[in-house]
């Protein structure tokens, strides 16, 4: 049988990082084929030089059996190629229809003016021929991103494409739209298309593949058949070990209280975004707030870091009132803040490692001295396994995995008394978040507080010494991960009440150990 | 921007990637590059308009055509007039002057992402600020070097001081107001243009020109190993380049300069770092307008001897400078002499081979444009995440941005 796409030995350079090395991979017509791949592991790179937007160092490509040279997006798409890019490159303002035709109107008059009785008929018989349930008079903007993402699917269509690659295109989606994505696959391949499909989430692949090829440090460490797969399996070739999908939590003796917070109160231009929290970290002890992003997390732990003042209530570090102290002072008592966006707040893109290690410190510095730390930024690029050509390139370089570790690093080495850790390992692989929850725990041990903020329930409850659910910025309960189940937890964060019901005696216990762990609180 | 990436035809990425890639010496190569071209360019440009223009005596014809441009000696004529005497160096060197301390000025804020418009504004009152203490005290100090060495430091110690206080102004509005500064800053030029005006013939006026009271010999900063009619003292430009290289180090190695870069690159970061926006700032805006009233008051000290309402446009003249040294201070240094030369240069072409004015300035225009683009260029590239660095993060940063 022939293949459809057919890569020998590509060979992909980068100053200081090989991206691709001599990478060989073939796909089948008419099926999906994923690639898998921790965050850096070549998986875009590849892609992109199959779509002819990076041109190899060494390797040749075959499509349908034909050695090819794509010089440019132009040359892929002559031969059938379409590329969904994770963020949209379409035109807001301008509808479906326009965003569609973008780049290939049908022409009219003489190719002076665009036809668009053609392209809106064409529009319509594609989009009604895949299913698509889209109104191709809409403007791009005024759609949800689900939608986008077909327009994008269409266009690729539109252009005759035949196969299809995507870059983690689940990203953007909410758990709902993943789902029709996937019927929008099978309608696609019981069209005869091929699908290239790349992502790290290893939960998904398994519903969709035919084959999954795993990429890792720039190689295609191996091709399974999706039925030969497990979860684990996958996990393993991705990072290289065994990984440890339980982690190693002691219980821990709690000692003096070293966060307190009052009755705190935020509120926003036409809503109350914090009302009246009221909480509590010990030493030894980890937080965990669980709740739907959104819903008054984020300004919580920025009042608390002392970013935002508070409109009421109070907050207490270590003994003392901190309620007016602000951020540098609470930086300097030993309070250490992960923001939830480590590209927009908690690093400086074009600043070197050097640089970035001192943002928060900057104040403590006396005039003349450089405002950088070299030797601070090498030793956390040792500890914390920050994978980078060198302390004075700029972090935008690094993977979002080796941005978060080289701030995590940054944070912690600080030695605080208390860590606040907004969204953590938001984004990324699974080697990158067992080394931060390993470090999180391991300021547990030596006896640091933690507040930890998060939308993913499995690592509140695997982390947590309690868990507060936060709703529409109250909390609503407290719980203990131990015995909390995911589905009350899921109910907690859609604002509902744990009821007892009589029939289930195992959840009525949960809620009556989640009250009393409350009561403990107060 | 995005949108723009997507619709680039590949080649024009390519290219643009390639300038963001460009090691150091290609930078130069491609600078000097540009500037033989700008060079043709204008040669071109002369040949053509010499072409069209009506002047007595054509340097040669050509096929029924009468040339009246010859682009080698119009060339030679600018060098000449720019640095080909001690003289025409002099006024090289003032210009020089002006224009670092104004792109210093204008450089300081927008390293903070401020686009400060105002130091034009600044450099009016610092300057009528060093006359008005020369209309005031200039009486009661002994007329010698050591009272002229002392009227001169008071009257520089104000035009740092109602530059600072004018500087401080659009930066106050804008912390504490959310005043665009673009608006308030242009809108502040108009007010010092007029408010100067009057306040000159009302109180400092002296005889029949609006003008104020002749600055004394003695107070003039002396004119050393150049002729003193070309109004230029070293002993003022070496102070000058002390100020681009000072603020370069306190960008570099002080708090404040590291805010002010945080906040021009990523103002989120740089509150999640507990940086008082507000006070960086009224900060950097005061900065500036220390610099710019220095400006002002060399401006009147050293070149002109007296103020009066129509003073060149060294504050605007600034924003290009500075915008040429991609806003650091010390690239401010050769972005200022280029444009030095070029302006003592065009006024020699007026003068010795009546070569238009408005000639010489297109002339000045496309070296400019010439020298800039490449950078300019870069910059683009670099804001698109194009070049082979920020490659490897366009492939990582998709992977990385999942949130």
């Amino acid at each position: 049988m022939t293949h459809s796409v057919e890569l020998t030995d590509i060979r992909k350079t980068f100053p200081g990082v090989v991206a691709n090395d001599d990478v060989s991979l073939s796909v089948n017509k008419g099926e999906v084929h994923v690639i898998l791949g921790e965050n850096g592991a070549g998986k875009s790179t590849l892609m992109n030089i199959l779509y002819g937007l990076y041109q190899p160092d060494g390797g040749t490509i075959r499509i349908d059996g034909e050695e090819k040279e794509f010089e440019s997006p132009q040359d892929a798409i002559n031969e059938g190629i379409g590329m969904i890019h994770q963020h949209f490159k379409l035109v807001g303002p301008m509808t479906i229809t326009e965003n569609i035709i973008l780049g290939s109107e049908p022409k009219k008059s003489l190719g002076m003016s665009v036809d668009m009785e053609t392209a809106r008929r064409e529009v319509k018989e594609l989009s009604e021929r895949y299913g698509f349930d889209i109104n191709p008079e809409d403007a791009v903007e005024d759609v949800s991103v689900g939608v986008r993402q077909r327009v994008e699917i269409l266009r690729a269509l539109y252009r005759g494409a035949d196969i299809l690659i995507l870059d983690e295109p689940t990203a953007v989606l909410t758990p709902d739209e993943i789902e029709s994505l996937f019927v929008v696959f099978d309608e696609l391949i019981e069209q005869g298309k091929t699908i290239i499909f790349i992502t790290h989430k290893l939960d998904e692949v398994m519903s969709v593949a035919d084959d999954i090829s795993v990429l890792r440090d720039g190689k295609r460490i191996t091709t399974i058949p999706a039925e030969e797969a497990t979860n684990n399996r996958l996990a393993e070739l991705m990072v290289g070990d065994e990984v440890l999908l339980e982690l190693d939590r002691d219980p821990h003796p709690k000692g003096e209280e070293l966060l307190r917070v009052d009755d705190l109160q935020i509120e926003g231009d036409d809503a109350t975004l914090v009302d009246d929290v009221t909480l509590s970290v010990r030493e030894g002890e980890v937080l965990g707030i669980a709740g739907v992003d959104g819903n008054g997390q984020t300004v919580l732990s920025d009042a608390i870091a002392g970013l935002i003042e508070l409109d009421d209530g109070s907050v207490t570090f270590d003994g003392e009132d901190a309620t007016e102290w602000g951020r540098n002072r609470l930086n300097d008592a030993g309070l250490s803040y992960i923001p939830p966006d480590r590209q927009e707040q908690g690093l400086v893109m074009n600043f070197d490692h050097g640089e970035n290690v001192i943002l928060g410190e900057q104040h403590t510095f006396p005039i003349g001295r450089r405002m950088r730390d070299d030797e601070l930024a090498e030793e956390i690029v040792a500890e914390y396994d920050v994978k980078t050509s060198g302390v004075e390139t700029s972090v935008k370089s690094l993977s979002g995995g080796n941005q978060q570790k080289l701030l995590v690093g940054r944070e912690l080495e600080r030695d605080p008394k208390l860590v606040i850790a907004s969204n953590p390992t938001r984004g990324l692989d699974v080697g990158s978040i067992e080394f931060i929850h390993e470090q999180l725990l391991s300021a547990r041990r030596n006896d640091r507080g933690v507040l930890l903020i998060s939308s993913k329930l499995d690592e509140l409850q695997q982390l947590s010494d309690r868990i507060a659910v936060i709703y529409e910025g109250e909390i609503i309960d407290t719980v203990d991960p131990e015995t909390v189940t995911e589905r009350e937890l899921g109910l907690l964060m859609a604002g509902q009440e744990l009821v007892t019901e009589e029939t289930d005696s195992v959840s009525n216990e949960n809620t009556l150990q989640a009250k009393r762990i409350e009561d403990e609180n107060k | 921007m995005s949108d723009l990436k997507s619709r680039l035809p590949d080649e024009v990425k390519h290219i643009l990637g390639r300038m963001v890639d460009a090691s150091g010496r290609e930078r130069l190569l491609i600078s000097l590059g540009s500037f033989v071209l700008a060079l043709v360019a204008g040669a071109l440009l002369l040949l053509v308009s010499g072409a069209f223009a009506s002047c007595e005596s054509p340097v040669f014809g050509l096929g029924g055509l009468q040339f009246c441009y010859n682009p080698i000696e119009v060339y030679s004529v600018m060098l000449n007039g720019a640095v080909g005497s001690p003289y025409s160096l002099g006024l090289t060197l003032r210009e020089t002057t002006l224009l670092i301390l104004a792109g210093v000025a204008v450089a300081v804020t927008f390293q903070a992402g401020i686009f400060n418009i105002g130091t034009q504004g600044q450099f009016i009152f610092g300057g009528l600020a060093g006359a008005a203490v020369v209309h005031y005290t200039a009486d009661l100090l002994p007329a010698n070097v050591v009272g002229g060495g002392g009227l001169f430091a008071l009257g520089m110690m104000a035009a740092a001081l109602i530059g600072a206080l004018y500087g401080a102004l659009p930066g106050i509005l804008l912390a504490y107001y959310d005043a665009n500064e673009v608006i308030t800053t242009i809108m502040l030029n108009f007010i010092a243009t007029a408010v100067a005006f009057t306040i000159v013939r009302s109180f400092l006026r002296e005889g029949a020109a609006v003008q104020t009271t002749l600055i004394p010999d003695y107070a003039t900063p002396p004119a050393i190993i150049f002729p003193s009619a070309s109004s230029f003292s070293i002993l003022i430009l070496v102070p000058t380049l002390l100020i681009a290289v000072g603020a370069h180090y306190l960008l570099n190695n002080s708090p404040l300069g590291y805010n002010i870069r945080v906040s021009g690159e990523q103002p989120t970061a740089a509150e999640y770092s507990g940086v008082d926006s507000k006070q960086v700032i009224v900060r950097t805006f005061t900065l500036s307008g220390v610099i710019g009233g220095l400006a002002g008051g060399v401006f009147v000290f050293m070149v002109l001897g007296y103020w009066q309402p129509s003073v060149p446009q060294v504050g605007f003249d600034g924003i290009t400078v500075s915008v040429l040294a991609a806003n650091n201070p010390l690239g401010v240094i050769p972005a200022a002499a280029l444009f030095g030369i070029l302006q003592s240069g065009s006024v020699a072409l007026d003068l010795q081979l009546g070569v238009p004015r408005q000639l010489a300035g297109v002339l000045r225009g496309i070296i400019i444009l010439f020298v800039a683009m490449p950078e300019f260029m870069r910059m683009i590239g670099r804001r698109l995440g194009l070049g082979e660095s920020s490659a490897t993060s366009a492939v990582t940063g998709t992977e990385a941005n999942d949130d």
